[in-house]
């Protein structure tokens, strides 16, 4: 864990609102871990920003975001050169299981931790399955990337314009029939719902990502806690931001 | 020549001004990846009450213009786990410092009771100014009356250091600092967050589950210099200055005020390395404009004011 001052080496727009964000420098983090990022050198707007790591080498850290409001739209200003102020590596991260499938299913903007952890689960030379769902066609990003990198590869869209239409969570029991499969999955709080009661249903390992509204990002502040399946709360930034399924989900059978 | 930067707060002799806000610093040991805790001029550990508090449910927070709004409600792990932790800080051979909170003159007097037991613990910080409780906490801070009982009663308790942690949410806070002075307050400790409230227009709801919320950072910062610079001319104990405090030249300014010492809270969060860059930042102060010691700069903006005015 350390604050350092990063220079941007590539800040390109990959989609509708969506941009990826790369980084010089090594925080050392592990997939499902992430950043806090100071959009502005000035006090205003005052909280950094926590982003998911989406991929990181000795060389870069690499950030994808999706510009929701006054802070990622300050971000996207920033130009090739400025040097932004980022605390990590911060949070748990997915841990690392031993059955040889994993299934990523990814919701919208979901998609930045799990392309980190799908080059980590591929190198460790696991069967990967991915599931992509958005809104629209105009959010995918990186889609033949991830076509090319996985066993198995299902797109979904809201609208309908690109891929099959519906929600992700739709096409998860018959991915998950035929395999022996952990499940890691980020996304909007309903998505990783649904997928939580899937996995729960088939007695399947499940290991969802959660974001919050965060503060310190380092577990000082509790500004940033869920209420857990048990009614206790926990931080997304220390306790999380990856939680066994059952631990912040729970059903009622 | 030598800078001297210890300053005196009761009984406890810091190394320098500069220490963390409570509930912006856990129990220290988030804060300890960062840097060698041993800097600070103290500890402060986080708002403690007698049992367990589970806090407020989310959303707990919120940013805001210059700042941010909380609404942690004073979750901890309850006094007993508590030490446990605060033990943990011993290493570091530097003060600590426990806010202490309850709901009832009782509550606050069994929390202090199991710490007296810990050898780490130097001081007590007095949260009667925590916006977020339903009950206690600010209750017993915006009657002068009401904290002086309190004080009163916490007194006999303890030989160790007693600050007392004031709310700006009140008419007089000169009256309630003068209150708890004379009610046996070694030093206060100004201001606690103000409150306020975030309204999500979209939704048409507030944004915080407890409706209402604690306002800190920059914004706050001209708010709590007026009242660190009213309360410092009006006692004759230590003021530790606090509220927006996010670089050294805010922690001067509240030096210059009256304040003896300072406290950084929110500033930790967006940099979790300002209370040595704040240090250091006072060092270069003081060395630039021939200060031997912080000591000499307590203060000093409204004695030289008075200088001037009587010169008129």
């Amino acid at each position: 864990m350390q604050k350092k001052k990063m220079e941007i080496l590539e800040h390109e727009q990959l989609a509708d609102d969506i941009f990826r964000l790369k980084l010089a420098g090594d925080i050392g983090a592990r997939p499902g871990q992430f950043v806090q990022v100071g959009v502005a050198s000035t006090l205003e707007p005052f909280l950094n920003r926590p982003f998911s790591v989406h991929n990181c080498t000795e060389s870069s850290l690499t950030l994808l975001y999706r510009v929701v409001g006054r802070g990622t739209r300050l971000l996207a200003q920033r130009p090739k050169g400025a040097i932004l102020s980022v605390v990590g590596p911060l949070g748990n991260g997915f841990p690392r299981t031993k059955k040889r499938q994993a299934v990523l299913v990814a919701g919208g903007i979901g998609v930045a931790p799990l392309y980190y952890l799908l080059h980590t689960l591929r190198a460790e030379g696991k069967d990967v399955s991915f599931l992509y769902g958005t809104k629209t066609a105009a959010e995918i990003v990186l889609e033949n990337e991830f076509r090319s990198l996985v066993q198995e590869f299902h797109l979904t869209t809201e609208d309908g314009s690109a891929g099959k239409q519906g929600f992700v969570t739709e096409l998860l029991p018959q991915v998950l029939a035929e395999k022996q499969a952990d499940i890691f999955a980020c996304g909007p709080s309903a998505m990783l719902r649904a997928v939580a009661k899937i996995a729960t249903q088939m007695d399947l390992t499940c290991f969802v990502s959660l974001e919050a509204e965060m503060a310190c990002g380092v577990g000082a502040c509790l500004g940033c806690v869920v209420t857990g399946a048990d009614g206790n709360y926990r931080r997304v930034c220390t306790d999380g931001p990856v939680f066994a399924a059952g631990e912040v989900f729970s059903f009622d059978s | 020549m030598t800078l001297d930067l210890t300053v005196k707060i009761g009984n406890l002799l810091l190394k320098n001004p500069v220490m963390p806000a409570s509930g912006c610093f856990g129990y220290g040991e988030e804060y300890a990846a960062f840097y060698d805790l041993s800097c600070l001029g103290a500890i402060v550990v986080t708002g403690t009450t007698a049992e367990p508090r589970p806090g407020n449910p989310p959303a707990r927070l919120v940013e805001t213009p210059g700042g941010m709004l909380n609404a942690i409600g004073l979750q901890n792990p309850g006094v007993e786990a508590a030490c446990e932790k605060i033990r943990r800080l011993q290493p570091y051979k530097t003060p600590v410092i426990v806010n202490v909170a309850g709901n009832t003159v009782e509550e606050y007097l069994q929390v202090i009771k199991v710490l007296e037991r810990e050898e780490t613990v130097a001081a007590y910080e007095i949260n009667i100014s925590c916006p977020n409780v339903k009950a206690g906490g600010m209750a017993f801070g915006t009657e002068p009356g009401t904290a002086a009982k309190l004080v009163a009663a916490l007194r006999p308790a303890t030989s160790k250091t007693l600050i007392v942690k004031l709310s700006p949410n009140v008419t007089d806070i000169v009256a309630v600092a003068k209150a708890v002075e004379t009610a046996g307050a070694d030093a206060v400790s100004l201001i606690n967050t103000l409150l306020g409230m975030a309204i999500d227009v979209e939704q048409r709801r507030p944004v915080l589950a407890n409706l209402t919320g604690g306002l800190s950072g920059p914004a706050v910062k001209p708010v709590a210099l007026r009242m660190v610079w009213q309360v410092s001319a009006a006692v004759n104990i230590p003021v530790i200055g606090m509220g927006g405090i996010s670089n050294a030249e805010d922690a001067v300014s509240f030096l210059l005020a009256g304040a003896s010492a300072v406290a950084i809270g929110a500033a930790n969060f967006r940099n979790p390395t300002v209370c040595p860059e704040v240090i250091a930042g006072i060092k270069d102060y003081l060395l630039r404009h021939g200060f031997q010691s912080v000591r000499e700069i307590t203060g000093l903006a409204r004695t030289e004011e008075e200088k001037r005015r009587r010169a008129k």
